[in-house]
Parts: structure tokens; C-alpha cells; sequence
């Protein structure tokens, strides 16, 4: 048996080989897009030859009018706005609730399968139901505001240019919520039980367990939680799609919504992809972020 | 603690946690009750939260009107092959990215997250562009499948990285002594021990491969190889829009899967949340 | 008659076509209920050796999808394609010049088409294909609203400050009526509504920050600011609008034929419907110019074939107001009755508003243009900038498209 056929049967090989497998699935399904988008970024993009690979280069053009665009500051300013906020209260509300539910109480699994529902619904769904929920003139949301004395006048959410990213940002976090959720129980569920037996018999309070064993012993899920939730939250596009498209005027115009809307209703191909360009800049960090954060991971 | 203070968190507990449900379920139930509505009491004020006559018709309007079985048959199979795909290519990586602890792993881990940064609507055209001129688009759901798979694939390997990491590698040691090759030591011992995590993070990216609209979108051009998401924007057009419509599309769009969450949910969580995926 | 003269063109297809192999055509549409859908099932299904497979692609995603067909050759035989993006496919050699065809054909006589359907199709010296029909905006309003308020509901506003004074009167925050509705939505469908106000100031696309134009702004803005029109107009399109002025929320509404249908059905109350608004007495009337055009495709195998289905289509351009209440874009086709009291009284006032209905473009770079006008009044409607500066900067920066 040569060394290679040894190596795949018994050793390294074998790894390597499963590996290389998905990574070129990836690199071909996935890698090649991202490349074309980077070649895109420093041409000129005739909107009737996207078939081509290459067209007239032009340098840092598209760079250029990108940065000068006088919407290109609320966009950087909302998807950072966005994103953050998303996450924020996505795992806000997902972590709370993952506590409550890891509390085993009659029906407590029940319950937490009930939030499952609103991850199984397709983008589009949910983004059409919310866009009806926050109308501004029947919308059922301002009625249960208004009628609660919260308001006083309807918010128009999807036509005010101060709440229409946050319109979008509910509806978002509420499809995240589920998300976090679920993975956060996961993590809750492996902290061994006699940790905290051990810190109760020492006379540890409620809140002093959740600092010094719950917290600690969930860094590597935090991390993956958040950096997937990050991930996930740039990529969230049929929910501004079905809502708000980024208006009006531009204020709930955020990175991933932008570059589509340069590509595909302006037809400026070189342009959308800049944007695209700057978003891999920004994933790759988040990507760095969570592989630093397995590193605290313990196994079996 | 008594038995009777007990059950009172418990009571307490319990309300509680009918209250988030039920302010978290409220934009379904929406749903549900708006595609039963007619089209003037839709926009009645105050709102009726209850229907006062059903109109059970919308339904039988989409039904008849919209092929919504045809595309439901052509998400189930879309959302089938995306599984099948991600879980046989991705199942392995997730092994071994599991198995080992190097700056090889990290970097295969960070390519495998990093390649998943655009969303679809930025990475379609050049699929498109590829898939069209390798062919692959003469099988324009085969097509989607593969776009797809490549969505989904770094979130299952994740998910699943995490059940391998629960198995002892003492077990796949011994396996190992007794002559088994890795291979057969992978297929033997270490995927069935894995099986509950990987088929929950398979269901959940089953429930992807489902709602997907993007690819499946640009890439099947064919109205009757279209899935249900597809099918659903045409009751979105700007000159047939109607809510109680769109509702009801969307209820039966997302009923099956809803009801199947139900029934199963109790397994899905518990193999989420009882060592399967530590 | 109308049967006869189909059975008639069919039997003359039957005859040339008997030695043909079948020939199937693909053609992309938004909708198969619409004309052009129900024609080429007919046409299909007639014994001529022609088949027409018919793609429906969302109305948002049409010129998209159809770039990246076009990029790889994947397009279909025929498009029907919303006016204003004639231009780039046919400037761009992607759409077939039926001129030689149309010289041959007996049916189809380019001079038989008014001149803003025909001139969004021509390119240079090219035909580029034939308009499916036209349409275009009028002023909806509610006669009982008008009477309950003390307004003369047989003399509807004729000029703006009309528009105003009626939509004031008109507005019942108590009741949830807002005096007019109409679509400001940063999509095409807000450049169709806003354009003719700038073309009755005097502008135009490539002229669009005349004195006039921005008046014609500042009013939009006062629906906003007074609270006379939804917040949502922003965001809504015309179907959308129209829901609220069909359901008793609005009490006027600026939108098209296409409505009527559905507006008969709904509806219970009485309504009218009137010439746009002009700036004042005696000014010159203006209107948008909509609806599809079909094209073939210069890269299509079959041209004739194809060519062949524009024949029948325009043999039964007769059908498309009473069937789809979609207005004919040739001349002397007359509106024939459609049993509805309501829709007949309609059809005179948006034939007379037709005859004032301009293009918009022709030019290639138009979705760009469009961008740019719709950044214009959106920002002055949400208070980013005023009328006169929104317009100025909308004016720049079309100028930079155009050169």
C-alpha cells in the first residue's frame, strides 16, 4: 500500500480529503461569485454584456463615485445602525428567554418549541406580514399603540424617514429572536448541573451563578451566536425588500440593499459591486471574531 | 422549597410564558385571521380580531387559482435536494473541524464562514452567468439546489461541528484499535452517535432550502418547475395585490411547516438541547 | 365580426404554415391575465404551427431578468416590456427591427398608432415593435364625499389651487378620510405620477427644475405636511392608493384605467372621474403615457413566427379595453361599451387625457433617470431638502446621465 492510500485509510488523508471536499464545493458555488464581484468593482459594466467576465477597467472609479454619493454616509451609518441593533436585541431577548425556558417548568419545551415558528417562516413571508402589521393607516400595531395610550398620533412606520429602519430592525429581530434562542439553550443545556449545585451549597446568589459560572462557561457559544448573527443580519434582504426597498428618500438604505439596488434597478454593475467589496472586508473581521472564539471550546 | 410553593412558580411560571408566546405568535395569528376576512373589513377600524364570517373562499380562490400545489411539490423537492446536498458535503468538514485543533482548522473554518458574506442577490448573476454556460441550467432545479447548498452549507457545518464535538474520541479510538479504517470508523461508530444532531440541523436546513426565493427566482425560469415562494410574489404584483389573498397564500404556504414544527417539536428541541449538539 | 375576422387571419396562417414544422416561441410577460397572456393562448391553440410558451416574471424583476437572458442568450422570442426600458434594449441591437416585416405585413401599418406609443418604440430609423395598449392618469374622486362636503360634484378641481382647496375641504381626520391619494413611491410608478406635473409647469425629463416644477412640488409637499394625503403615499404604489380611495379612506385618487374593474366592483358609493389638474385656467395639460410595448428579439430563430403573433394581437386590439379595460393605441378604435354604466362614463374622459399623454424618454439611461426624479421629490417630501434645491440637484444629475 503506497503511502498516499495509507494516509487516506489511516491517517491525515482521510481529514484532508473530507475537508477539501466542502471547501471546493465552496470555493466553486460560492468563492468564484465573490471573485466575479471584486473583478466587477474595477470595471466599467456595460449593462447588456454581463455575460463577460471583462470589461473596460477603470481603476478605483466605482470607488470613487461610491464614497461621493451623498447617500453613502446613511448607508454606512444605518447597516451599522442596523446590524448592531439587531444583534443586540436579538440576543438580548434570545438569551433572556433561553434562561426562562432552561427553568424546567410543566410545558417549558412546549413553549420553547412554539418560538421555533417564527424561524421556520420564509423571509419573503415574514417580511410581507410585518410590512401589513406596521401599515400606517390599518396597520393592527398602531391601533394596539394607539389604543393603549403608548401614541397619540399613527406612527407611520414605513413612510417615516425616522422609524423606517427601525421598522425593519422589529421585524428582523423578531425573525432572530428564535435563532438565538436555540442556539443559547444549546450552550445552557451543556454547563454541567453540579457547577451550580457547588456554587449554591458556597452561597452564591442567582445573579452571582449567572457572572461567574453561566457567562464564563458560554463564551465559545456567545461568540459563535453573535458572529453568525452578525453575518446572518447583512445578509437580511427580502425583509427590506417587502417592507420599506431602503426608502423613502433613502433612510432605511443599508449596505446589502444598496449594492442590489445599483445593480438591478440602475443597471451600474461596477458600483453595486464596491459595496459588495466593502462587505467581505467587513465579514472577514466577524469571520476572525468567531474562530478566535472557539478557541475557548472544551471537548469530550 | 414546599410542594405548594412549587407549584406556584410553577403557575407563575407557566403564565408567563403564555404571555411572551402568545405576544411572540401575534403576527401569525394575523395572518391566520386576516386571510379570512373580506377585502373591506381588512381595513376596518377598530380592527377585527376575530373574523365575524370567515370567508373559507380565499382559500379555495388560491387553491384553484394559483397552482399552489404544483409549487409547494417544487419546494419540497427543492428543499429535499438542498438537504441531501449540504448534509453530504458538509457532514465531513464538520468532522474533522471538530476533531482537531490548528491553525489549518482555523483557517479552513474562517474560509468556510467567509464565503457565505454576500447575500444571494449579489451572487446570483454570476451563477447565473456559470450555470448557463456549464449547462447546468438545462436542470434549472438541479441548478438552484446547488446555489442553494452553498448558502446553507457553512450554517450546517457549524451546527453539526458542534454534535461532533460532544462524542468521545475514546469511542472512535477503540474502533480504531480493533482495524476499522477512518473511514470506517466515521461511518460506523461516529455519524450514528451524531445522527440526532445532523438531522436536526438537516431539518432546520430543510426549512431554508423551503422559504429560499432569491436563486430559485433567477435561476428556474420555468413557471411550472417554480417553488411556492415564487408563486407567492405573483400575488404580489403592483396590480393585483390584495391582502386577504396574500394571506391566505402565505398561511398555506407555511401551515405545513408550522404543523410539522409542532408535531416534532418536542424531539427537535430536546435533540437541540440534551447533548446532541453540546 | 370580430370572431369572423379572427377565424379569417387564422385560416390564412393555417394555409402558409401547413408544410411547417411546429414552432414553439417563448415570450415573457408580467402577467398571463393580461392581453398579450390570453392572445397567445389563442394563438396557440389555433392550428397554425406556432406555440407560444408564456413566462410570467414579477413586473420589479422584468428588464433584470431579462439582461442576464440576454447576457447568456437565454431570452425569450418575445417580450412585452414596460415602455420606458424600450429604449435601452432597442438602441442596444437587442431587440429586432420590424421595419422590412412591417413594410410586408397587412395587417400591422405603423402610421395607425398615435404618435407617443409609436415614438417609445422607434429608435433611429428603426421600429423596434408594437404597442400592446396605453394608458395613462386621471383624477378619481368620491361624488358623495364632494356633495357631503359642500362641493359641486359635476365640477370636479380643474386647476391646482382647485386640487388644494377641494382636498382640504375634503380631508376628515375624524372619519379617516384623507382628501386625495395618489403614489410618491420612489419606483417608476412615482416618476409616471409626477412627471406630468412638471411637464404641465412647462418641463420636461431633461428640464426638470423649471420655475413651475417646483410649485408643482410645494403642493405635493402641502398634501404631506397638512396631513391631506397618507404618509404612506411615500411608499405605496397606485394599486395600493387606489384600495384606499375604493374602501371610503380617500376622497380623490390620481391613477389609471386599469382601475376601473376592480373600482365598478368594490365601491359603494358614487364616483366620477376628471382631467388632471392644470396650473391654472387655459395652461397646457399634460399626462404620463403608460403601458406595454411587444418586441422580438433580434437573436430570435424564429422572427417571422414571431412577427406573426404581433399580426394577431393587432387584429384584436378591439378586445383590449372591453375585456381589460386597457385603452387600444391605435387610432380609430373606438371604446366599445362594456355594460357598465360606471366604466362607459369613464372611458371618454381618459380617451380626451390620452391625447395629452407623454413618454417617458425615450432614452437608454432612462431607469437612471428615473432614479434621479424620484431622489428629487422624495427628498423634498420628507424635508431633506426644498422643492427648488430637490429639483436642482435632480437636474444635475440627469444632466451628467444624459451627457
Amino acid at each position: 500500500m503506497g503511502r498516499l492510500a495509507r494516509s487516506l485509510r489511516d491517517g491525515i488523508g482521510f481529514d484532508t480529503l473530507l475537508v477539501f471536499f466542502t471547501l471546493a464545493y465552496l470555493l466553486a458555488f460560492a468563492g468564484l461569485p465573490l471573485l466575479y464581484n471584486i473583478v466587477l468593482s474595477f470595471q466599467s459594466v456595460d449593462m447588456f454584456a454581463l455575460g463577460s467576465l471583462f470589461h473596460e477597467v477603470t481603476g478605483l472609479e466605482n470607488y470613487r463615485a461610491v464614497f461621493e454619493d451623498p447617500l453613502a454616509r446613511t448607508v454606512l451609518w444605518n447597516t451599522i445602525l442596523f446590524t448592531l441593533g439587531s444583534v443586540l436585541f436579538q440576543f438580548t431577548l434570545g438569551f433572556a428567554l433561553a434562561l426562562f425556558f432552561n427553568q424546567a417548568f410543566p410545558g417549558s419545551t412546549w413553549f420553547r418549541g412554539l418560538f421555533l415558528a417564527g424561524w421556520v417562516m420564509p423571509g419573503l413571508v415574514v417580511g410581507v406580514l410585518w410590512n401589513w402589521l406596521l401599515s400606517g393607516d390599518f396597520g393592527v400595531i398602531n391601533w394596539l399603540l394607539l389604543n393603549t395610550g403608548i401614541i397619540d398620533d399613527p406612527i407611520f412606520w414605513r413612510s417615516d424617514t425616522d422609524y423606517s429602519l427601525l421598522a425593519v430592525m422589529l421585524a428582523n429581530i423578531w425573525y432572530g429572536v428564535p435563532f438565538n434562542m436555540i442556539l443559547l439553550s444549546v450552550g445552557l443545556a451543556a454547563i454541567p448541573e453540579d457547577l451550580y449545585e457547588a456554587a449554591e451549597l458556597d452561597g452564591a446568589t442567582a445573579v452571582q451563578r449567572f457572572f461567574t459560572i453561566t457567562l464564563p462557561m458560554m463564551r465559545s457559544t456567545i461568540g459563535a451566536v453573535i458572529a453568525l448573527g452578525i453575518i446572518f443580519t447583512l445578509q437580511q434582504f427580502d425583509l427590506f425588500a417587502a417592507i420599506t426597498s431602503g426608502g423613502p428618500a433613502g433612510s432605511s438604505m443599508v449596505a446589502q440593499y444598496w449594492s442590489w439596488e445599483l445593480s438591478f434597478r440602475q443597471f451600474d454593475f461596477g458600483r453595486g459591486a464596491v459595496i459588495a467589496v466593502m462587505m467581505i472586508v467587513v465579514v472577514l473581521g466577524v469571520a476572525a471574531i468567531y474562530v478566535r472564539s472557539t478557541r475557548q471550546e472544551t471537548r469530550l | 422549597m414546599s410542594a405548594l410553593n412549587e407549584n406556584r412558580k410553577n403557575a407563575v411560571l407557566f403564565t408567563i410564558a403564555l404571555v411572551i408566546a402568545a405576544i411572540y405568535l401575534f403576527p401569525l395569528y394575523w395572518m391566520y385571521v386576516t386571510s379570512l376576512k373580506t377585502n373591506s373589513s381588512i381595513f376596518a377600524v377598530p380592527p377585527e380580531f376575530l373574523p365575524g364570517a370567515p370567508q373559507w373562499q380565499t382559500y379555495a380562490l388560491i387553491w384553484n387559482e394559483s397552482d399552489i400545489l404544483r409549487y409547494l411539490k417544487n419546494s419540497i423537492f427543492i428543499a429535499t435536494g438542498v438537504t441531501l446536498v449540504t448534509v453530504i458535503v458538509g457532514a465531513g468538514a464538520a468532522y474533522v473541524l471538530a476533531r482537531y485543533r490548528s491553525i489549518w482548522i482555523d483557517i479552513a473554518l474562517f474560509t468556510i464562514l467567509m464565503l457565505q458574506v454576500l447575500p444571494p442577490s449579489l451572487m446570483v448573476t454570476p451563477i447565473f452567468v456559470a450555470f448557463t454556460s456549464l449547462g447546468i441550467l438545462e436542470y434549472p432545479r438541479i441548478g438552484t439546489i446547488l446555489a442553494i447548498s452553498a448558502k446553507t452549507m457553512p450554517f450546517f457545518v457549524i451546527l453539526c461541528r458542534a454534535a461532533f464535538m460532544s462524542i468521545p474520541r475514546e469511542l472512535e479510538e477503540a474502533a480504531l484499535v480493533d482495524g476499522n479504517s477512518r473511514a470506517g470508523a466515521f461511518v460506523m461508530i461516529v455519524l450514528p452517535l451524531a445522527r440526532n444532531g445532523i438531522l436536526v440541523a438537516a431539518l432546520l436546513i430543510f426549512m431554508q432550502g423551503f422559504g429560499e426565493y432569491v436563486y430559485s427566482a433567477s435561476l428556474i425560469a420555468d413557471n411550472r418547475l417554480q417553488p411556492a415562494s415564487i408563486g407567492m410574489t405573483n400575488y404580489l404584483q403592483p396590480n393585483v395585490v390584495t391582502w386577504n389573498a396574500i394571506m391566505a397564500f402565505a398561511a398555506t404556504y407555511v401551515t405545513p411547516i408550522l404543523a410539522a414544527f409542532v408535531l416534532l417539536q418536542r424531539k427537535i428541541v430536546s435533540g437541540l438541547t440534551s447533548g446532541a449538539l453540546k | 365580426m370580430k370572431r369572423l375576422a379572427a377565424a379569417a387571419f387564422a385560416s390564412g396562417l393555417m394555409a402558409s404554415a401547413a408544410f411547417a414544422e411546429d414552432v414553439t416561441l417563448t415570450m415573457w410577460t408580467e402577467s398571463s391575465n393580461a392581453p398579450e397572456g390570453v392572445f397567445a393562448k389563442e394563438f396557440s391553440d389555433m392550428d397554425n404551427g406556432i406555440k407560444i410558451d408564456v413566462r410570467e416574471v414579477r413586473f420589479d424583476d422584468l428588464v433584470a431578468e431579462t439582461l442576464r437572458a440576454f447576457a447568456t442568450k437565454t431570452n425569450p422570442d418575445i417580450i412585452a416590456i414596460d415602455n420606458p426600458d424600450h429604449a435601452a434594449f432597442a438602441s442596444r441591437g437587442a431587440f429586432l427591427d420590424l421595419t422590412p416585416m412591417v413594410e410586408q405585413s397587412d395587417q400591422i401599418d405603423m402610421d395607425n398608432y398615435f404618435d407617443g406609443p409609436r415614438s417609445s418604440l422607434t429608435w433611429g430609423d428603426g421600429v423596434f415593435g408594437i404597442p400592446r395598449a396605453s394608458n395613462t392618469i386621471a383624477l378619481y374622486y368620491n361624488k358623495d364625499m364632494f356633495r357631503a362636503a359642500g362641493l359641486d360634484p359635476d365640477s370636479p378641481p380643474a386647476t391646482w389651487d382647485a386640487l388644494y382647496e377641494a382636498a382640504k375641504k375634503l380631508t376628515d381626520p375624524s372619519n379617516d378620510v384623507y382628501g386625495i391619494a395618489f403614489s410618491a413611491k420612489a419606483s417608476e410608478e412615482g416618476t409616471f405620477q409626477f412627471l406630468p406635473w412638471v411637464q404641465m409647469a412647462g418641463g420636461s425629463f431633461d428640464n426638470i427644475n423649471v420655475d413651475g416644477a417646483a410649485e408643482a412640488l410645494d403642493l405635493w409637499k402641502a398634501f404631506f405636511d397638512e396631513g391631506l394625503t397618507s404618509p404612506d403615499t411615500l411608499t405605496r404604489g397606485q394599486w395600493d392608493s387606489t384600495g384606499t380611495f375604493n374602501g371610503g379612506n380617500a376622497a380623490m385618487v390620481i391613477s389609471g384605467p386599469w382601475e376601473l374593474k376592480r373600482m365598478a366592483a368594490d365601491t359603494q358609493f358614487d364616483w366620477g372621474v376628471t382631467l388632471l389638474p392644470v396650473p391654472s385656467d387655459g395652461a397646457p395639460r399634460a399626462s404620463a403615457l403608460g403601458d406595454f410595448n411587444l418586441a422580438v428579439f433580434a437573436n430570435s430563430e424564429h422572427p417571422s413566427e414571431a412577427f406573426r403573433f404581433l399580426e394577431y394581437y393587432d387584429s384584436q386590439v378591439e378586445r383590449v379595453w372591453p375585456e381589460f379595460t386597457r385603452m387600444p393605441s391605435r387610432k380609430g378604435v373606438a371604446l366599445a361599451p362594456t355594460g357598465n354604466a360606471k366604466i362607459d362614463a369613464a372611458a371618454p374622459v381618459f380617451v380626451e387625457q390620452l391625447q395629452y399623454a407623454r413618454n417617458r424618454g425615450p432614452h437608454p439611461e432612462w431607469p437612471r433617470i428615473s432614479k434621479a426624479i424620484q431622489d428629487g421629490f422624495q427628498s423634498a417630501l420628507t424635508g431633506q431638502k426644498s422643492s427648488k434645491d430637490a429639483l436642482d440637484d435632480a437636474a444635475a444629475a440627469i444632466q451628467k446621465i444624459m451627457n
